[in-house]
């Protein structure tokens, strides 16, 4: 009697202290965008609707296509992937969470070659930009969402 | 049988309890048999006058309502006082029931704070802004790129600026 009570005061127990801590499975969005001047623009791919004003008043140009993007659900925050074009590719590689969001080692390559390393804690609501080489009369954009 | 004290005599011989022969002893015993005559008059005028007076007066109506509730309330506290002694004989909070009162409680209070913290809205915006820790171009591709950062607080984006990078011909930007 005095068992099966303690067990159930235990489980109680676990079950106040672990649910209200669970961390919920989140997506990390990357995408490579070309960024470029069009009298006629095309519709913002869905992801970036709430950036497009930020990236407009920030490089000064009004259209932006996606040209490789990944998702992916981080569980432990240790993953690892690839957002790649043609020519570029964004590897991502997770470090673990931080107090609001992920470490992460960006590395952008242009065919085999780096161009650019970075380490960076991503949080949540707060997108990670960078801007990439001049590619014709456009730019490049590396972006990281946390959804 | 046993003698009597005078005490219980006198009483009894004011009260007209003597039988004839005891009546006739105890007068004939008397010092003053007319001071005692006297006496027991008194006592039986004073006996009267109590009668009279100590008779029980009849109650107004607020009265009777007064004495009725009163008698009512003496009634129920009599009856109470068993009742509160079973009580405490056998009290209904066995070392069981309050373990399992207690455990149920638990649970319901977790089961409850779970399902506020679900419903409650996870704020929409972190205190925290991305942050770039360093940032490094290698020098041998791009000898004259540099690195800045920068946040725009209103809109909660960090951007690594990185000028000086080889432009590259348009056929770069396909998918």
């Amino acid at each position: 009697m005095c068992c099966r009570l303690l067990v159930f005061a235990a489980g109680l127990g676990l079950f106040c202290v672990v649910i209200p801590g669970a961390r919920a499975d989140e997506n990390v969005w990357s995408g490579l965008v070309v960024a470029t001047n069009a009298a006629h623009q095309t519709p913002t791919p869905p992801e970036m609707h709430q950036l497009r004003e930020t990236l407009q008043r920030t490089f000064g140009y009004n259209q932006f296509e996606v040209i490789g993007q990944s998702r992916k659900v981080l569980q432990t925050g240790e993953e690892n992937w690839l957002a790649s074009s043609k020519h570029f590719s964004l590897h991502v590689d997770a470090r673990g969470p931080s107090r609001d969001g992920y470490r992460l080692r960006l590395q952008l390559f242009q065919d085999r070659q780096v161009l650019l390393e970075t380490d960076a804690t991503l949080s949540k609501s707060s997108p990670l930009v960078i801007k990439g080489p001049q590619i014709g009369a456009g730019q490049l954009l590396l972006l990281l969402v946390v959804q | 049988m046993f003698m009597k004290t005078f005490e219980e005599n006198w009483t009894a011989w004011v009260d007209g309890k003597l039988s004839d022969a005891e009546r006739a002893e105890f007068e004939a015993s008397l010092d003053d048999r007319v001071a005692a005559e006297a006496e027991k008059n008194q006592a039986h005028k004073l006996g009267a006058l109590l009668r009279e007076q100590l008779q029980p007066r009849a109650m107004g109506n607020e009265e009777f309502f007064h004495h009725q509730l009163r008698g009512r309330i003496a009634a129920e506290m009599k009856e109470s006082v068993p009742r509160r002694a079973t009580a405490a004989r056998e009290s209904w909070w066995t070392i069981r029931r309050l373990l399992w009162t207690g455990a149920s409680s638990l649970a319901l209070f977790a089961v409850c704070t779970f399902f506020v913290m679900r419903e409650k809205p996870t704020p929409s915006q972190s205190q925290y802004l991305t942050q770039i820790l360093n940032a490094r171009v290698d020098p041998n591709v791009s000898p004259y790129a540099t690195v800045s950062i920068f946040q725009t607080k209103q809109d909660r984006v960090t951007v690594l600026w990185v000028d000086g990078l080889k432009s590259l011909p348009p056929e770069y930007a396909t998918k």
